[in-house]
């Protein structure tokens, strides 16, 4: 059972193509996994569509009038000439699945991420991590492996942290998680996730994190190492 | 699903019935063009659709952007998606307007993301796949049949009237092409074309390999 969803302003913007690539990729991920979400999204999309193309035509005379100026001085049968001059057509064949192996467990890549440029593994003790390469400046994202018994030290964030928990569990002092839960931490909270069987989760973080106790304060450059 | 949201969206409109109806006839239309254009590559029928849409894309796009240049070109590569996806288009799961919404929506996504960090990865169709993966069921009844037989005839039958004709015909009648043609009184070349949406839409919902 998933209990972390994404906000909904956070649903719709993914609906509307406005997310970063490393957050749309979350949410995508996120909504293969939880049947509620992916009804939501489509809910969205499907009022997006609705005032965009049906709204505009509502005031029927003043829009096609606009209809016409909008591609004053542009040929539009050239255009059209232009585009069904080629008779081929795009087969979108399913995607093959893509696994990846850490640390000698296999998993399954969701499809959102089939396509992306990861980097090797690097490890510290019983944590993995590969980043994925999305040029997003500071918005950073990764896949974190935690092995069994492995966990991250006590820690609070600068920026915000998403973890998407895509195989095994993980708790905190807040609870457990389990596959697609969607947890976003921001600065107010101070947290340090333990996995009895181990998992694997796609990260997302725009800053370091902030290591709070004891000799983990010698951690922190490494913060950036995790996330 | 979609029902819902439908009828929800009318029930807020000022006057439901007459914009309901005006919809209903506007998405019938628009649905029957994206269906000319997917078995019959129509021409006119892609006329009628860039007519209707390629105004209000410029239109949302210019004012989200706002950019005319940029409109322009997420103009033309949505319609030039729709002129070769549009088989892809599937009248059961959404109305026309949000299949073209979608993918106006993916090529947006991607040609911004090229734009802001020069990459030209097209992730678009993997966060928001145009063709759903396959239900859960599948996988049980995966070896119970392994030449797919029933599966294939399934597909066929999902297949436009005249796709049908052609594919039964070529398959499992073993009539020529030509005598296909002559039999269902059509030039050879429209057998041909019918065959190869036939077999790409085949491909499309059976998986293919690799």
């Amino acid at each position: 059972m998933i209990s972390c969803h994404p906000t909904q302003e956070m649903l719709e913007k993914f609906a509307n193509g406005e997310l970063p690539a490393t957050l749309a990729a979350a949410v995508s991920i996120h909504a293969e996994m939880c049947s509620e979400c992916k009804a939501q999204i489509a809910a969205y999309t499907e009022q997006q569509a609705e005032s965009g193309f049906n709204g505009v035509s509502s005031h029927a005379s003043s829009a096609n009038v606009n209809d016409e100026d909008v591609f004053a001085g542009i040929d539009i049968d050239d255009l059209i000439a232009a585009i069904t001059a080629t008779d081929e057509i795009d087969i979108a064949l399913e995607d093959k699945e893509k696994t990846i192996t850490v640390k000698g467990k296999e998993y399954v890549l969701p499809r959102a991420l089939t396509n992306m440029t990861m980097s090797n593994w690097s490890s510290i003790g019983k944590l993995a991590r590969s980043r994925v390469e999305l040029g997003e400046g500071e918005i950073r994202a990764s896949l974190l492996q935690i092995q069994p018994g492995g966990s991250v030290p006590e820690h609070t964030h600068k920026g915000f942290e998403l973890t998407l928990l895509l195989d095994g569990s993980f708790e905190d002092d807040m609870g457990v998680y389990g596959p697609g839960d969607f947890i976003v931490l921001d600065g107010k909270h101070t947290h340090n996730p333990v996995s009895h069987e181990g998992c694997l989760c796609y990260t997302v973080s725009n800053d370091a994190q902030h290591f709070t106790q004891g000799i983990n304060k010698l951690l922190n450059p490494f913060g950036s190492f995790i996330y | 699903m979609g029902q819902t949201v439908t009828s929800s969206l009318q029930s807020g409109a000022k006057a439901p019935k007459t914009i309901a109806m005006k919809e209903n006839t506007e998405h019938q239309a628009l649905a029957d063009w994206l269906q000319a254009v997917a078995n019959e590559r129509s021409k006119a029928a892609f006329t009628h659709l860039f007519k209707f849409f390629a105004p209000k894309i410029q239109r949302i796009a210019a004012s989200k952007y706002g950019n005319e240049t940029l409109a322009s070109e997420v103009v033309q590569e949505t319609m030039s998606n729709v002129w070769r996806k549009a088989h892809l288009f599937n009248p059961d799961k959404g109305s026309p307007t949000t299949w073209v919404y979608t993918v106006m929506r993916n090529v947006s996504f991607d040609l911004l993301r090229k734009i802001k960090t020069k990459k030209e990865d097209n992730l678009s169709d993997d966060f928001w796949p145009l063709v759903e993966s396959s239900e859960a069921e599948d996988a049980d009844s995966q070896f119970q049949d392994h030449l797919a037989s029933k599966e294939v005839m399934r597909c066929i039958d999902t297949l436009p009237e005249e796709q049908k004709c052609v594919v039964k015909g070529f398959y499992f009648m073993e009539m020529s092409q030509e005598q296909l043609a002559q039999h269902l009184g059509i030039p050879l070349g429209t057998v041909k074309s019918r065959l190869r949406l036939a077999l790409a839409k085949l491909k499309q919902q059976i998986g293919g390999e690799k």
